[in-house]
């Protein structure tokens, strides 16, 4: 009997190059990086239970849940509003664990519904002086600073497929942080749509741990 | 088009998806004996399914926020001028306690 | 040999006489520089035709210097990148442009449908209709192509467009229409009130008449101030000037719709660039400065070439510095077209004479002639002389009824203009006539919008930025930017008084449209013949239907019509404007979506190991598949399918149905939310069980079926098919919030969340205990069928295992997160290895559905219930649930409905197709004896023939019985035996076992 090798395979594997693409410039206007190996849970809150799972939220990861339309950075996670009343719990793998909602289940014991959702979506994140000008070809929500500050999420579609958006820290260049989760099935697709959307500007591509972010 | 979704805000109609008349409302059933329910039923449900006014002007519409939060709305537009005048939530979009006279007065 | 740009002035415009532009006018090299249109560098090489006419084929030059043009309409570029009937006007040069005359054959010289000039009295209005209307059949396949021949514009490339488009979506408080003086003001006042502005411009300059027309703004020149505010403007943050891009509809909610064209002024786009690119831009106001356009009037052999706008000609020697004629006669009934002598005498341009048809011309204009010593004659031109070459005479008709001719070789034309009201009736606002200045203006807007400056009906400088500005303030404070107060730029109100003229009787044809050949006497039949209404009057004569869609001759048509008719132009009425207001290239509708991005693709876990292994993938809905595995050796798809079919059912194969839609019920009263959306109950099943469920549509219709599983008291595992996923999960969701709000019940996708596969045939069990922890108990005690638990399997990995079948055989559906599926499947064919597994497609799959008699999608096909597809007895009568009265109504429990059965041809070796009719022996072939059809199909290698499912009146009670298969499709007819749709292990053994 032989012993069975689980490797890991992200939808992305055969699609992000690492390295340029797109226009020959001396800086990337586009930045793209996928970012792999994170867990994510959706939170539901049950009938009647609103407060309940916002308390839980607050003890389980010490910050308030997020306000509609809000990304708020915990400890160890992200919490991304993705609708009435729910949320998406994203934070980096921890090893050997195949089932996420397992540390979460006893926080929010019938209070909530939880729905591992991590190997369902794929996370790339966009940034770079031309990010805004190419998701402007992706998404139709506003990107402008006054409308969608950081912390701001949005559930949009791109390519008429239903999207998790959100915005975090400027990176170091004082360029805006998009991130996006896309199904995974459609991963590969929208990920050519994307690259197609930021050719050119240049694009600079990368894949990252979601532990090194 | 553009509607504006009480939880995400306006959004372009390409996120959206139709579904009609939102003033039917589908009968409520309290008992059920080998299969059938009250009296009549057949008829009720018949206007239910079936029965649709063709309203020029201001209209009540089932539209689901599908390609967003997933969100069923009863949006409130005139059919002559596209005009939305409101938008609100399905009563059942968030954790909020719904009770059954509430789901039963909506029968009448 | 290039030409000397003969009609080149020596020195102004607003061109870059340091770099000269090569190009190619029906293969005559010519030169022009950088800021010429095509059409101004032809002007500057005294080029007079440019084409030839729709109809009648007659020689037509360049008549204005916008995007109204209807006369010089090219063919640009060449092979591939061909665009037919794109406006001179509007291209910018760039070196190595190559364009050509359309509509003339042999030559534009010499064309010899030019005949159809001759025949004219038979092409009047009407023409079709009256002519060819019968024989109805003879319409597409006789009429239709000869007139495309004869008549018709340019010609279509014939290949795929090689150039890249795109969308885009734009957001601002104020868009601005037109960078003309209003729409620069009112960008100047916004802008600096500190709203977010979006300036739009179709031109590849901004300032718009300013370009043209000289004048003095804030007393300095007025070309000087456009440069100055297009610089403010660039330096404000919140401002975006957008040129070259021409906003073309008004959509519901403030979105706009426009047209950048990025790169139509290069040969070719550089590398990953697009051609053109669609802006949606939603604007919470919006400011329409789209200005106006000086329409022709309507006087004998108005169309020869050599005939221009007024307002043309003075853009061509203003901005271009290229002067259209040696001796310039004007034909005017305004003060405007009085300001093209202005110009051409100050380009040092013969003046001939102008004609002006108003009673009392102006003394300041009486004055010019006689210091400039050029004729004034009052009255109106009668006939042009001239031909192909241009015009040679001007026949004047003179108010005291004396005749004269003077000679010349250009007449430039003024009737008045006519704001651009086409975006503000967008929405079915209709334009209101106003007499002062003759023409239309808006009379209601889509709601967010406003009309300034000329376009409003506004003509003098001084008002148009007078209201431009105020227009912009206004519409930023609106938004909430009050900002501080500024003041207008200011300049003089030069005087635009008219006197109106629309047409001028004679014997030479007077042309209405241009690009429909539409004269004057066509509107007087159409007239005659009682089509009064303008709305008849558009489709008899097809005024106004051309590519320009009649901006040069849409008032002009209905004023001549009010005339005939006796009533007033208010009363006659005025067409609407539809989207889009200029031409736009399907290519840029499509944009990123055509050929392998028409449409967003899925993609299994295993996909890439399957094109690993050669497999040939299918498209189902937006996914793809593997349809089957190819082997060496194997030449047709049939080898390979039955190798995997008998493989499946003599040993094991696997197959990746990840693409069935996955869904996590949860909460309280999730089992009592399926019992209500299913027909048969689930709140009943224990956990760790599944059971196959069935829902209807509130009509009583099969809406989709699939297993759903407990995996805990208040979570439920729901699998929809593959197609109707998305669907499912929106009525699921509809029955959530809207129909028992009251439920708590949690609900969401998880489809690709799991990696999932089948595992199928006798030996599953012997794969499975290679890959699944030994500790594991598989036996039918320790896993009974319709059994649902998690294992560990080796190498350490945790999978939900299902013991379900699809196939009639021993199975499995084992699930693993998404991240493993590839991995999953190498270890399956390691696993299976000693049992020979057989990874199988999904047309293996569709064989050994038919072969146990399981529907799918062709029996499921909105028109069949739960009885016809033999699932009735599912149905619960202890509970309500979606579907359930409905289902009841008389015409759905007919004895005599279409159910379905197996069917098998009587000839082993014939061929089943599906969609074949189902007819009784010895009856004709018609409706009346059509008792079902033939839904799906497959060879049988079990079986050993095609069998296949169908859809028959009352087939339950006849099952043995021989019927015929009739296909019209493909011609035949041959009997086949209705029977049990199982024809494989009907007692289920083996699944069980």
């Amino acid at each position: 009997m032989v012993d069975f090798v689980w490797n890991v395979r992200s939808p992305l594997q055969q699609a992000v190059m690492p390295g340029r693409a797109g226009a020959i410039v001396p800086f990337a206007g586009v930045k793209l990086a996928e970012i792999r190996d994170f867990d994510l849970v959706q939170i539901f809150a049950r009938r009647g239970q609103r407060e309940a799972t916002a308390k839980a939220v607050k003890k389980h990861y010490g910050v308030d849940a997020p306000a509609p339309r809000q990304a708020v950075s915990a400890k160890g996670a992200t919490l991304i509003w993705s609708g009435p009343d729910q949320l998406m719990a994203l934070s980096a793998r921890k090893p050997g664990t195949f089932r996420p909602v397992d540390a979460l289940r006893e926080s929010f014991e019938g209070i909530a519904s939880l729905s591992d959702q991590s190997d369902g979506r794929c996370l790339i994140r966009m940034s770079g002086l031309q990010a805004r000008a190419m998701l402007a070809k992706l998404t139709s929500v506003d990107l402008h600073d006054s409308v969608f500050p950081v912390g701001t999420a949005a559930t949009t579609s791109i390519d008429h497929t239903a999207v998790n958006l959100w915005r975090s820290e400027n990176s170091e260049d004082g360029s805006p942080v998009f991130n996006v989760l896309v199904f995974s099935s459609f991963a590969d697709s929208i990920w050519h749509t994307i690259v197609d959307a930021a050719a050119e500007y240049g694009i600079e591509i990368e894949t990252r741990s979601a532990a090194s972010v | 088009m553009r509607i504006a979704c009480p939880f995400c805000g306006e959004r372009e109609n390409g996120e959206f998806t139709y579904l009609g008349d939102a003033k039917p409302k589908r009968p409520f059933v309290a008992v059920i004996e080998d299969g059938k329910g009250a009296e009549g039923e057949q008829d009720a449900f018949y206007e239910y399914v079936y029965l649709r006014d063709n309203v020029a002007g201001e209209m009540s519409e089932y539209w689901y926020h599908g390609g967003g939060c997933r969100s069923w709305l009863v949006v409130k537009r005139n059919t002559l001028t596209h005009e939305i005048l409101s938008v609100a939530a399905a009563p059942g979009t968030g954790a909020a306690v719904v009770d059954v006279a509430m789901a039963k007065a909506g029968t009448e | 040999m290039a030409s000397q740009q003969a009609n080149r002035l020596a020195a102004g415009g607003l061109i870059d006489r340091t770099t000269p532009l090569r190009f190619s006018f029906d293969g005559k090299t010519m030169t022009g520089y950088a800021g010429d249109t095509l059409a101004s560098a032809l002007v500057a090489n005294g080029v007079k035709l440019v084409g030839r006419s729709f109809k009648y084929h007659r020689p037509r030059g360049i008549l204005t210097a916008g995007s109204e043009e209807p006369n010089a309409l090219v063919e640009l570029r060449s092979g591939a990148r061909r665009e037919p009937n794109t406006r001179a006007t509007t291209i910018e040069l760039y070196d190595g442009l190559d364009a050509l005359s359309q509509n003339r054959w042999p030559s534009l010289g010499f064309d010899v449908m030019a005949v159809n000039s001759l025949l004219s009295p038979i092409f009047v209005a009407g023409f079709y209709y009256k002519t060819f209307m019968w024989p109805a059949k003879f319409w597409e396949k006789i009429y239709e192509p000869a007139i495309r021949r004869a008549a018709g514009l340019g010609r279509p490339s014939g290949v795929a467009d090689p150039d890249h488009y795109d969308k885009a979506w734009a957001h601002c408080d104020v868009l601005i229409v037109g960078s003309g003086p209003a729409g620069l003001a009112a960008a100047l006042a916004a802008g600096r009130a500190g709203a977010r502005v979006i300036l739009a411009e179709e031109d590849s300059l901004v300032g718009g008449r300013l370009n043209s027309d000289g004048g003095e703004i804030d007393t300095i020149p007025a070309a000087e101030w456009a440069d100055a505010a297009l610089g403010e403007l660039r330096s404000m943050r919140n401002v975006r000037v957008m040129t070259r891009t021409a906003v073309f509809g008004v959509y519901d909610g403030g979105t706009y719709g426009a047209l950048e064209r990025v790169n139509d002024h290069v040969p070719v786009p550089p590398k990953h660039q697009v051609r053109q690119r669609l802006w949606r831009i939603v604007a919470k106001r919006c400011i329409l400065a789209a200005g106006a356009t000086e329409r022709p009037i309507v006087f004998p052999g108005n169309d020869t070439p050599g005939v221009m706008m007024a307002s043309a000609v003075r853009t061509y020697i203003e901005r271009f510095a290229a002067v259209p004629g040696k001796r310039l006669t004007l034909f005017t009934n305004n003060d405007d077209g009085w300001r093209t002598v202005e110009s051409a005498l100050q380009a040092g341009v013969e003046i001939a004479a102008v004609i002006d048809a108003r009673k009392d011309v102006p003394a300041r204009c009486k004055a010019l002639a006689e210091d400039d010593g050029f004729a004034l004659y009052s009255g109106n031109v009668t006939g042009v002389r001239g031909g192909k070459a241009g015009i040679s005479h001007v026949d004047i008709g003179l108010a005291n009824g004396r005749r004269t001719t003077v000679s010349a070789d250009t007449l430039a034309m003024s009737g008045g203009w006519n704001p651009s009201v086409g975006l503000a009736s967008h929405h079915r606002g209709r334009p209101k006539w106003q007499a002062e200045i003759a023409a239309f203006v808006p009379d209601g807007c889509p709601p967010g919008m406003t009309v300034a400056g000329a376009a409003n009906g506004e003509l003098s400088l001084g008002a148009c930025l007078r209201s431009g500005h105020e227009a912009g303030a206004s519409a930023a404070a609106d938004c909430g930017h009050a900002g501080a107060k500024h003041t207008a730029p200011a300049a003089t109100d030069e005087s635009v008084a008219i006197a109106p003229l629309w047409h001028v009787e004679g014997k030479q044809k007077a042309f209405v449209d241009f690009q429909h050949d539409v004269t004057a006497s066509d509107v007087a039949l159409a007239q005659r013949e009682g089509f009064e209404s303008v709305e008849h009057l558009k489709r008899y004569t097809t005024l106004g239907m051309a590519t320009d869609q009649g901006k040069t001759s849409n008032v002009t048509g209905l004023a001549i019509m009010a005339q005939l008719t006796g009533r007033s132009i208010p009363q006659t009425g005025t067409t609407i404007y539809r989207p889009p207001q200029v031409p736009v290239a399907i290519g840029a509708f499509a944009g990123h979506h055509r050929d392998e991005n028409f449409h967003a693709t899925r993609l299994t876990p295993s996909h890439h190991w399957a094109a690993e292994r050669g497999a040939v993938f299918v498209d189902t809905g937006l996914w793809k598949r593997a349809q089957w595995y190819p082997q060496p050796g194997e030449n047709d798809w049939l080898e390979s399918v039955s190798r995997e079919v008998l493989a499946v059912r003599n040993g094991v194969g696997f197959c990746d149905v990840s693409t069935l839609g996955k869904i996590d019920v949860m909460g309280k009263d999730a089992g009592v939310f399926l019992d209500r959306v299913y027909l048969n109950a689930f709140s009943s099943l224990g956990v760790g069980k599944a059971r196959y469920g069935l829902m209807l549509r509130e009509d009583g219709i099969v809406m989709d079926d699939g297993t759903t599983s407990r995996l805990a008291e208040d979570h439920y595992y729901l699998t929809t098919t593959t197609a109707k996923a998305g669907p499912v999960m929106q009525h699921l969701e509809f029955c959530r919030q809207v129909l028992w709000p009251e439920l708590d019940v949690q609900i969401t996708s998880c489809t690709d969340q799991w990696a999932t596969f089948s595992i199928a045939g006798p030996k599953t069990r012997d794969l499975l205990r290679e890959i699944v922890d030994p500790a594991e108990d598989l036996s039918n005690e320790g896993f009974p069928f319709m059994g649902v638990r998690e294992v560990q399997l080796r190498g350490g990995m945790v999978a939900r295992l299902f013991r379900i079948s699809f196939s009639g055989e021993m199975a499995f559906e084992i699930s693993v997160p998404a991240r493993y599926g590839d991995a999953l499947a190498r270890n399956l064919m390691i696993a299976g290895k000693p049992f020979g597994v057989t990874p199988y497609g999904t047309e293996a799959l569709g064989v050994m559905r038919i072969e146990k008699g399981h529907v799918a999608g062709p029996e499921l096909n909105g028109t069949t219930t739960a009885a016809d597809l033999g699932l009735g007895k599912m149905m619960s009568k202890k509970k309500d649930f979606v579907g359930r009265v409905m289902a009841g109504r008389e015409a759905l429990v007919a004895q005599d409905r279409q159910v379905v059965v197996g069917i098998k041809p009587l000839d082993k070796t014939r061929r089943l197709r599906s969609g074949a009719h189902i007819i009784p022996r010895g009856t004709m072939v018609g409706p009346e004896t059509d008792q079902g059809y033939v839904t799906s199909v497959c060879y049988s290698p079990i079986v050993g023939q095609w069998i296949g499912l169908g859809l028959v009146e009352r087939g339950r009670e006849r099952i043995g019985e021989i019927v015929r298969a009739h296909d019209p499709l493909r011609d035949e007819d041959y009997e086949v035996e209705i029977c049990n749709p199982c024809f494989y292990d009907p007692e289920g053994g083996r699944q069980r076992g």
